[in-house]
């Protein structure tokens, strides 16, 4: 695609994805469209098919059928076009256990072509903004909540047009979850679009402008959040409806 | 960005923590310093190698570095001291860069073998037999094409092998083959059956062909025409070329690798038969004992069943055990065989059960650790999860015992039943005392251990230097059993001073218990936080 229709494409477009694990399709024919400048909130069940997707979107994994397109860039065949433009909070796996979080910081900032200086010197900033001790911890003895912080802060370090975000606030304390909320608002309104699984509702319901829930590898619904208000339904109503957990609210006699 | 990763690399090497700094520029020091020693011994040797040594020596000195070489960069990785490339997929590296990278990590992690290269290129530049310095030029030459194909071969081999070990049941069958392959030269020289054989593997291993021959000819024109050099040059030549096409191929694959979905690959179910088999050894601990004493003896069976670190332990025990300690008894040329002959089931369980300790016993909250939160809040005293931790432990060491009397027996080596009556009884002295002293271990140096790697250690650094001080000292009061049986020539001397030395284990047990029960319950907190780390089950 020519860079300027990629300008204008949408942030996400999948279109018919499929992604077979063994016989078991975790991600079946979905379609997805995320407009720009969209905070897009991706939710379903336990191993409804998110952080397959994700890992998909990310091109950590590749998938077996159907159409992937980031920011106007189809994926996989260009891969370095879409990974210079989107900010990553992957699961903990991808963080380097060894290293201290400015110089995982500093690291990530490098890889994404900045000079030295300047990824110091945005590491630096970054470990303040996010209260990370810039002491000779390593981040495998970082708690829950603060390798989620780093992520976060890696994801930011080379100010990307498009966040992919996998459960960021999850063991994050409230004040870490605030100021994680502020920056992601902040990156919203200069236009950068955020998507995000999670399974804490209340944030996605009041955080996201769009919604998507994938049940069983498939797109069960997907529509605004004013939308879904007008409908007279909370998010967490909606949620357990489509994913048809409402009868295992039945009680067990001895219970 | 080369310059960004390979400083994470190094940086990744560093010990784990501020704590263990000093012990880890200590090992550091300790390990290069032992490599310096061998490369300084090589080129000692080198320099002062006959000349009818060399056609010989020098193309299997290079075939020992080319399988170090290869097999390295596999260990360092599985132990977590290498930069994993699939976490540099996420970021906008071009996939010609990525294999750069990965060719430069092999580097980093053979640094030795460099240094023992170096060392024999300098001892050979000094042996006037070669022809003194001006052969100089072609002897870093070759040993520059040499580590040019290893590292391009090392890149292939780990890919590949990376590839191989996500596979469930294929990485345990790799590690335990692996584990052969460095044992069974040793048991076929040992028993001595085979020498010809490996004196024609000798022969063949520095026959021209290979890339190790190939490097020796080019790097030694000793009495070869030009021709004869030329044509090593090209064989050496035609060996990077193929190393190259298998490093960059195998590093594509892997790159495109599914990790999740090769693990994904749906389980033959198993048959109502073995479920019914394998169900009634589960419960077996509740015949035994009652609840809820049974139902952590029976947990524990089942968890250290479907972990692949402990099955490979286990297979171990009674496989490379086996091989490590029969030649030995097949030497009968050695004054002490007879001694080895007639104690070998006794010797061969007890280094089984060191092999199975490092995940049970010396660190038995490790390998289950999200366990040891339940463990701490559940109503029961944890007196009564170690004791059961212990009894699954004894399940599988008499387990192991079983299979190797069978092995013994089917290897027709001379012993009674009165001998494997007398192993068990001494195996299951021997583990009181060692599991006393592990359950000390497990609560003052509790380790996350992964279930799924393979060949990670067992325990800290502290866990194992306290495993090597210990492990003689508390087996001692058996082993004057048997001296008593030598001094006194006389199986009641023995049996005396084993039933005092069971009483003492009895002892040394439960004050060790209650020495452990009372560190657990004021070291709660920090084994928790100890167990947590690191990207296991507890920490992602």
């Amino acid at each position: 695609m020519f860079p300027e229709a990629a300008a204008t494409a949408p942030a996400i477009l999948v279109r018919g994805l499929r992604k077979f694990y063994g016989t078991k399709a975790a991600v079946d024919g979905v379609d997805l469209e995320v407009p720009r400048g969209s905070f897009f909130g991706f939710l379903g069940p336990n191993g409804a098919g998110k952080s397959t997707t994700i890992r998909i979107l990310t091109g950590l994994i590749p998938y077996d059928s159907g159409s992937v397109e980031l920011l106007g860039y189809r994926l996989p065949e260009q891969d370095l076009e879409i990974k210079r433009r989107i900010g990553l909070v992957p699961d903990e796996s991808l963080l380097f256990d060894r290293l201290t979080g400015a110089e995982f910081l500093e690291f990530v900032g490098r890889m994404y072509g900045l000079a030295r200086p300047v990824a110091i010197e945005r590491a630096r900033g970054l470990m303040d903004l996010f209260q990370l001790h810039a002491d000779r911890k390593i981040i495998a003895e970082y708690s829950k909540g603060m390798r989620k912080r780093v992520a976060m802060a890696a994801s930011l370090i080379h100010h990307p047009e498009l966040f992919l975000m996998d459960e960021p606030f999850e063991s994050v304390d409230a004040v870490g979850a605030r100021l994680m909320k502020d920056i992601l608002m902040d990156q919203v309104q200069r236009g950068a679009t955020i998507f995000l699984t999670s399974h804490v509702l209340e944030v996605v319901e009041r955080l996201c402008d769009r919604v998507a829930i994938i049940n069983d590898g498939k797109i069960a619904v997907c529509r605004s959040m004013a939308e879904l208000r007008s409908a007279g339904e909370s998010l967490e109503d909606a949620f357990v409806r489509i994913v048809g957990a409402e009868h295992q609210m039945e009680r067990l006699d001895w219970l | 960005m080369i310059a960004a990763i390979l400083r994470a690399q190094f940086l990744s090497m560093r010990p784990g923590s501020n704590r263990g700094l000093g012990l880890g520029v200590v090992s550091a020091v300790f390990w290069y310093g032992f490599w310096l020693f061998v490369s300084l011994t090589a080129a000692f040797f080198a320099a002062h190698a006959p000349a009818d040594m060399l056609p010989y020596g020098v193309p299997l000195g290079l075939a020992a570095v080319c399988i170090y070489w290869q097999a390295m960069p596999v260990l360092s990785a599985s132990m977590g001291s290498s930069l994993d490339l699939r976490k540099i997929l996420v970021y906008p590296a071009p996939h010609e860069k990525l294999f750069q990278i990965e060719l430069l990590l092999r580097v980093t992690n053979s640094l030795e073998m460099i240094m023992l290269l170096g060392g024999a290129v300098i001892g050979l530049a000094r042996n006037p037999a070669c022809g003194g310095l001006k052969v100089l030029p072609s002897l870093a030459g070759a040993a520059l094409v040499f580590a040019l194909f290893n590292v391009l071969l090392a890149s292939g081999t780990r890919s590949l092998l990376e590839r191989l070990l996500a596979r469930r049941k294929v990485r345990e069958v790799v590690a335990l083959l692996l584990a052969m392959v460095w044992v069974v030269p040793r048991f076929l020289v040992m028993t001595g059956t085979k020498t010809t054989w490996l004196q024609g593997a000798g022969a063949a291993m520095s026959a021209f062909g290979w890339p190790w021959s190939a490097a020796a000819r080019a790097a030694l024109p000793l009495g070869q025409s030009m021709g004869s050099t030329a044509l090593s040059w090209l064989s050496l030549c035609i060996w990077v070329g193929l190393a190259a096409w298998f490093g960059r191929t195998q590093f594509e694959r892997n790159l495109r690798y599914d990790t999740l979905a090769a693990q994904a690959t749906p389980l033959k179910p198993a048959s109502a038969r073995t479920r019914l088999w394998s169900e009634r050894f589960y419960r077996l601990p509740g015949i035994l004992w009652s609840d809820p004493l049974a139902a952590i003896v029976e947990k524990e069976l089942r968890t250290l069943m479907r972990s692949p670190r402990f099955r490979l332990v286990f297979v171990m025990g009674f496989t490379f055990g086996l091989m490590f300690w029969l030649p030995m008894v097949l030497r009968r040329n050695t004054s002490h065989s007879g001694f080895l002959a007639h104690n070998f089931l006794t010797i061969v369980c007890i280094y089984a059960m060191t092999l199975i300790g490092q995940v049970t016993y010396w660190n038995c909250f490790g390998i289950d650790r999200s366990a040891a939160v339940f463990y701490f809040v559940a109503p029961q005293p944890l007196s009564r999860t170690l004791l059961g931790k212990n009894i699954a432990c004894l399940f599988f060491l008499y387990m192991e015992a079983i299979v190797l009397t069978a092995l013994t027996f089917a290897v027709r080596l001379n012993f009674s039943p009165a001998q494997a009556v007398e192993t068990f009884v001494v195996i299951g002295i021997c583990a009181m005392y060692v599991m006393a002293l592990g359950n000390i271990s497990s609560v003052h140096y509790p380790r996350a251990l992964s279930p799924e790697r393979v060949s990670q250690s067992g325990g800290g650094n502290r866990a194992q230097a306290l495993v090597a001080l210990f492990y003689p000292v508390v087996l001692l009061p058996v082993v004057l059993a048997y001296i008593a049986r030598y001094a006194f020539d006389s199986d009641a001397a023995f049996a005396l001073v084993l039933s005092i030395s069971a009483g003492i284990a009895v002892v040394f047990y439960w004050l060790a218990m209650d020495s452990a029960v009372k560190a657990a319950t004021s070291r709660r907190q920090s084994i928790i936080e100890e167990l947590s780390r690191g990207d296991g089950p507890v920490g992602s």
